[in-house]
């Protein structure tokens, strides 16, 4: 199974949706809220996001080696072969 | 229909200044740049904030609540150019600055 | 920063607060083609938390996007920031929280977010399409 790994907010609806989308699938996965992150925490995340060429736009997720940004439930279920 | 108001004497506002007025009801922000008088809407489209606490810089004024940038001499949004703020003409004459309302009557 | 929070010497109660942003945004997003998300539950969800955000942070900002603390970078995440993003925008038919469609959407669950990557992408790949 592919490691899932979300950058999300507290308060974005598409975050929320997309947690469910994999506790609903069973798929395990971690997550950090950015905007409740210390500093540190925050700077990583958007260096991470800056080196795949994209703005702090949440849901940002990572699939294995894959990154989806947004809420697309396509691409998380194609990359997971659900 | 319009009319011109009196607004102040051209003395009373140094090139780069800005004043913000009440004609007619109307909250209107009078600004002196290259000795042209420009008369705008003294409120943000955004989120009505007062442009006069504003910064001016050149021809552009920059809300003081968001940034939002504004060209004073057709009112234009910089960012989306469909977005303005209302503009009045002026003129001056022996030393008085008017401003021209809009469905107002003298 | 002068907050708008506070009118009247009163806080405003979160109910009467959301309606008026409605009315502010409304008359910024109209003349850019966009309207509220037919989607009310979302639009209600999405305003309750951006009056939370200026509760807290003095300016009702995207709830779905990421805060640096740098003016320039933030105050481009003030709601609607359709002006800032128009190109991106434009492209999804849909601001990315998906508080604003474009007037001719009728089904906001037909609409993507796609991400800034992709967009650039599909626009060089259209370029090379072109002889």
């Amino acid at each position: 199974m592919k490691k899932v790994v979300m950058y999300t907010l507290s308060t974005c609806p598409w975050c929320m949706r997309a947690k469910k989308f994999f506790r609903e699938h069973d798929i395990p996965f971690e997550y950090i809220d950015y905007d409740k992150a210390d500093r540190e925490t925050q700077q990583a995340i958007r260096e991470d996001c800056l080196s795949h060429g994209e703005q702090m736009s949440f849901p940002f997720v990572k699939i294995g080696d894959d990154v989806v940004v947004g809420y697309n439930l396509n691409k998380y279920a194609q990359l997971l072969g659900l | 229909m319009s009319s011109w108001f009196y607004a102040i004497g051209e003395n009373e506002l140094i090139d780069g200044g800005k004043m913000p007025l009440s004609l007619e009801g109307n909250k209107i922000l009078l600004i002196r740049q290259e000795g042209v008088f420009y008369a705008i809407s003294n409120k943000c489209p955004h989120m009505g904030c007062p442009l006069s606490r504003g910064i001016l810089d050149g021809h552009v004024i920059k809300c003081p609540c968001h940034d939002w940038q504004f060209d004073i001499r057709d009112g234009e949004f910089l960012s989306a150019r469909e977005i303005k703020i209302p503009v009045f003409g002026t003129k001056v004459s022996d030393g008085r600055v008017f401003v021209k309302i809009y469905g107002a009557v003298q | 920063m002068r907050s708008y929070w506070v009118c009247d010497g009163e806080k405003m109660d979160t109910g009467k607060r959301k309606e008026q942003l409605k009315v502010m945004y409304q008359r910024v997003v109209d003349p850019l083609g966009y309207k509220f998300s037919p989607d009310e539950e979302i639009v209600d969800f999405l305003l309750e938390q951006e009056v939370q955000l200026e509760k807290e942070k003095g300016n009702p900002f995207c709830p779905c996007q990421g805060l640096t603390g740098e003016r320039d970078h933030d105050m481009k995440l003030v709601c609607p920031c359709i002006p800032f993003h128009r190109e991106h925008y434009d492209a999804m038919k849909r601001c990315w929280c998906g508080l604003f469609v474009h007037k001719s959407v009728d089904d906001p669950y037909e609409l993507q977010q796609i991400s800034l990557k992709d967009l650039e992408e599909s626009k060089n790949k259209k370029k090379k399409e072109r002889p």
